[in-house]
């Protein structure tokens, strides 16, 4: 709810930036560059941990990895518009198409392990592939750049940060989509069973494998259309901005706090946490002192703060802020009572 | 050895082994279509092993089972059910997050062959399957508010929402008290009275000789005596070997 709100407020605001009379007017929050930028951060992480929240939230596997489809996503549209010289939109499905034909191709060995076996295979997974992209020599070049990066021509058209901002927002809104399609469809019913019991799941003729390999595709192509559009919007994509490692743990803890295995949920999770890095690492207009802390070490307190948010979003709200806030018995007791004993589950 | 009835579900010398010891060994009998046939043994003696073996979930060491004349052995635990083959289990697995009606709808969403279904008919083909279970009146409750017979109940249930022509039981009258079972009888019974074949596991031998027109008896891993249950249960060998001597004792007057 708390994202469609945002989506909505965007949505219907946007486009006034274009107008001069509204920019000299100085509407702060939209006028502003930065403030586009933030917003479409925002709308990738909300694909993101809408995307890992298929995988991670329905089906119950930890996969602490997607950023490998990330990256795969934007060095697939970065390759095919840098060295191929495709159009930008006619590069960009492939990234979907090749990010959920290699998660396909990991999945099925990887989704043989459960629990933290699946998380720490999914994490190697995530590193090797960033590592793989930077250093594949062909013919003694390297085959994607190497450790110098890609660079996309930029996309000559008016308003680029508003395109791209929509263009997010437009992949957002697809995971969303799907998300909400998942959790009324078969193949969510299957997927959550799965999650439940998988035992139980496969006796009563649900195909396990391949129900869990479809919802990994699933999460990674959506994960790979973020990606791809992120190669164009940025402009230069190498190992460090295509494959960072903080982007696992930050789409997990938004779908996190967001409440897992819910449609809004893991989208305003990332509105809320994307606000809460920006804010913390300094990045907001709105500035403010952390006490003890200089301007060069915040980001690395931003980290800090994070890790010890994790631990009580997962101790005193599993559920999410969305059932915490809109519950009936929120801080209360009980609830506590309740969400302990969910945890150690 | 002359079937009344054509054979559904053929064991020949199935064997399942952990490391050194023979779980399942050598298990050969037939399952009549429509019977109702219980299968008795101490513990250990390999029944839900057995089970898990026909099921898929466990592969087989050696020999074959078939369903309907053809080999099953291999097969996944998905493409089993989809033949028709039902199962609960000993320690209920429901699936917590949902509905009582949820559960059951799962069942009836995935399943044989005959219960493929649109997400609404699969509702409705749970509120059916929970009348007939004696849940209907708890199909909006969560999971984890039944009670311990409850959910052996919804376990019967969400097996039976798959349209099985044949069910494994695996005790569900483990725990129960005696107006428990009772109702469970009758469950099992109504449940048979549709149609599907049964293959359940006991312990209690009321049940065995209330509901069974047949009873095999496991130990070790293997068919120590099968037949009508009065029969079985009056061997000497199964009053050795399962019942003890102090049953033994009892039964004399």
């Amino acid at each position: 709810m708390i994202a469609g709100a945002i989506i909505a407020t965007y949505a219907l605001l946007a486009p006034l930036t274009s107008l001069d009379a509204v920019q000299s007017a100085g509407v702060p929050l939209l006028a502003d560059k930065l403030w586009f930028r933030i917003a479409t951060y925002i709308a990738m992480f909300m694909v993101m941990a809408t995307a890992w929240n298929i995988i991670g939230g329905i089906t119950g596997y930890a996969a602490f990895g997607n950023v490998a489809f990330f990256g795969i996503g934007a060095y697939t549209t970065g390759m095919l518009v840098a060295k191929a010289k495709w159009p930008f939109l006619a590069a960009l499905p492939l990234a979907p198409v090749v990010a959920s034909a290699f998660a396909a191709l990991i999945g099925l060995p990887l989704l043989r392990l459960r629990g933290h076996y699946f998380a720490v295979a999914s994490l190697g997974v995530g590193v090797a592939v960033g590592e793989l992209v930077q250093n594949i020599d062909y013919a003694g070049q390297p085959l994607f750049g190497g450790a110098s990066g890609l660079f996309l021509p930029i996309l000559s058209i008016d308003n680029r940060g508003l395109f791209f901002f929509y263009l997010m927002l437009a992949a957002a809104a697809i995971a969303i989509a799907v998300t909400w399609w998942v959790l009324r469809s078969r193949f969510g019913y299957g997927l959550i069973a799965i999650r439940e019991n998988e035992e139980a799941a496969s006796v009563i003729g649900v195909n396990t494998t391949a129900y869990k390999v479809g919802a990994f595709a699933l999460a990674a192509a959506l994960t790979g259309l973020a990606g791809g559009i992120f190669s164009q919007w940025n402009v230069f994509i190498n190992q460090d901005n295509a494959f960072p490692i903080e982007y696992n743990v930050q789409m997990i803890l938004m779908a996190l706090i967001g409440g897992t295995g819910t449609v809004f949920g893991p989208a305003a999770g990332a509105v809320l946490l994307q606000l809460l890095i920006q804010f913390l690492g300094g990045s907001l207009p709105i500035s403010f002192d952390i006490p003890f802390v200089s301007t060069d070490a915040r980001p690395i307190v931003a980290q800090v703060i994070l890790g010890v948010l994790l631990v009580v979003v997962v101790i005193f709200m599993p559920r999410g802020v969305i059932d915490f806030f809109g519950g009936r018995s929120r801080l209360s007791l009980s609830y506590l009572r309740r969400s302990l004993r969910e945890t150690s589950l | 050895m002359s079937a009344p009835l054509a054979s559904q579900l053929e064991l020949r010398d199935v064997t399942k082994r952990f490391g050194g010891v023979a779980a399942v060994d050598g298990v050969t009998f037939d399952i009549a279509k429509g019977d109702i046939v219980g299968i008795i043994g101490p513990n250990g003696a390999g029944k839900t092993t057995l089970l898990n073996c026909i099921s898929g979930l466990q592969r087989l060491d050696g020999g074959d089972i078939r369903w309907q004349g053809d080999s099953i052995s291999g097969l996944a635990p998905h493409r089993i059910a989809k033949l028709g083959i039902g199962r609960t289990f000993q320690i209920v697995r429901p699936f917590g997050s949902m509905t009582v009606r949820e559960n059951a709808a799962i069942g009836a969403l995935f399943g044989s062959a005959e219960a493929r279904r649109r997400p609404k008919e699969a509702f409705e083909q749970a509120d059916e399957v929970l009348e007939l279970v004696g849940l209907k009146a708890k199909a909006g409750l969560a999971v984890s508010t039944l009670t311990i017979p409850d959910r052996k109940r919804l376990e019967v249930a969400r097996a039976v929402a798959t349209k099985p022509q044949l069910l494994l039981l695996d005790e569900v009258m483990a725990g129960l008290n005696n107006v428990e079972i009772d109702e469970a009888l009758d469950m099992v019974r109504a449940v048979h009275a549709t149609g599907v074949t049964v293959l359940l596991i006991e312990h209690v031998m009321r049940v065995i000789v209330g509901v069974c027109r047949r009873a095999i008896v496991l130990d070790f891993g293997q068919v120590l005596a099968q037949g009508e249950p009065e029969v079985v249960l009056r061997d000497e060998r199964v009053i050795q070997a399962y019942l003890g001597e102090r049953y033994a004792k009892r039964r004399q007057p």
